[in-house]
């Protein structure tokens, strides 16, 4: 089974990291590098800084965990989903804007390809792991909104994070399409 | 028509049942929310001064279940992005 992740942001790093031991083929596709700041709320360590982020995470899973992955350190659009996802058996959204959502959504309904998303509230408090059939993204209240950038939400992006990763080894073991909200309070299922 | 309307508000989430007589639209799911959390209804969530604007930024999303029933889920946006966009208002 492949797997690709599709921005390795807060969410998508961790993930990926928790995805480690499914034995599946990991491909990853970001085109952003790592920044300082990304190491307090994201999955890479500080000798990433600077580094692409799909070709870092596939360094880390090789060194720390020695699991091979494909890195696709480029802007996933319109004109290469097909390309980039086209070989997936499962592609998982962790994206953190609605025209990439948008993009790769289209791509996975005309493929027919499995989907799962993940998505995060900017104050950390509400966290959505849903299935393309039933997900539509979200714009955002304000322009510029802030992410979880500062780190400030790391737990909680952790638990968003674990059960998007669950939601993964649900489908790639038993073939299962689980949906969860994520609260401070618990992480409820949803539907499937 | 008795559906289950789940709230989730301040990172709390309970479920409310609800008599619906036919579709009803966003703002007014909103609007019975507000009154059930201010009015202690809802197990667990109770905010007598709840802000009016307090589900302003909400999504509703509905699901019909596999058992027949219908749920809805007002809950927060979940954008997490940077990126510019214009917001469009539920109705």
């Amino acid at each position: 089974m492949r797997i690709v992740f599709c921005g390795l942001g807060a969410l998508g790093s961790a993930a990926a990291l928790l995805c480690r031991n499914l034995g599946a083929e990991l491909a990853l596709v970001d085109f952003d590098r790592v920044e300082s700041k990304n190491v307090l709320a994201q999955g890479f360590v500080k000798q990433a800084i600077g580094r692409n982020k799909a070709e870092a995470l596939k360094l880390q899973l090789a060194n720390f965990y020695g699991i091979k992955a494909e890195a696709f350190g480029v802007r996933l659009t319109e004109a290469n989903v097909d390309a980039l996802c086209g070989p997936a058996d499962l592609v998982v959204d962790c994206f953190d804007n609605r025209a990439s959502r948008e993009v790769v959504s289209a791509f996975a309904r005309r493929a027919g390809k499995p989907l799962v998303h993940a998505a995060i509230a900017g104050d950390g408090s509400f966290g959505l792991v849903r299935w393309d059939e039933r997900f539509t993204p979200d714009a955002e209240d304000r322009e510029g909104q802030a992410t979880c950038e500062g780190g400030e939400h790391l737990p909680f992006i952790g638990l968003v994070a674990a059960t998007l990763a669950r939601a993964v080894q649900d489908h790639v073991q038993r073939g299962e399409k689980r949906d969860a909200m994520v609260t401070l309070q618990a992480v409820t299922a949803t539907g499937r | 028509m008795m559906v289950t309307l789940n709230i989730t508000l301040q990172g709390v989430s309970a479920d409310y049942a609800l008599a619906l007589d036919g579709e009803v639209s966003d703002r007014e799911i909103k609007s019975i929310a507000l009154e059930v959390v201010r009015s202690g209804e809802v197990p667990g969530l109770h905010i007598r001064d709840l802000a009016e604007n307090a589900f302003d930024n909400y999504v509703v999303d509905r699901f019909d279940t596999e058992e027949g029933g219908r749920r809805i889920y007002l809950r927060p946006k979940v954008p997490f992005g940077a990126t510019p966009c214009r917001v469009s208002e539920t109705p």
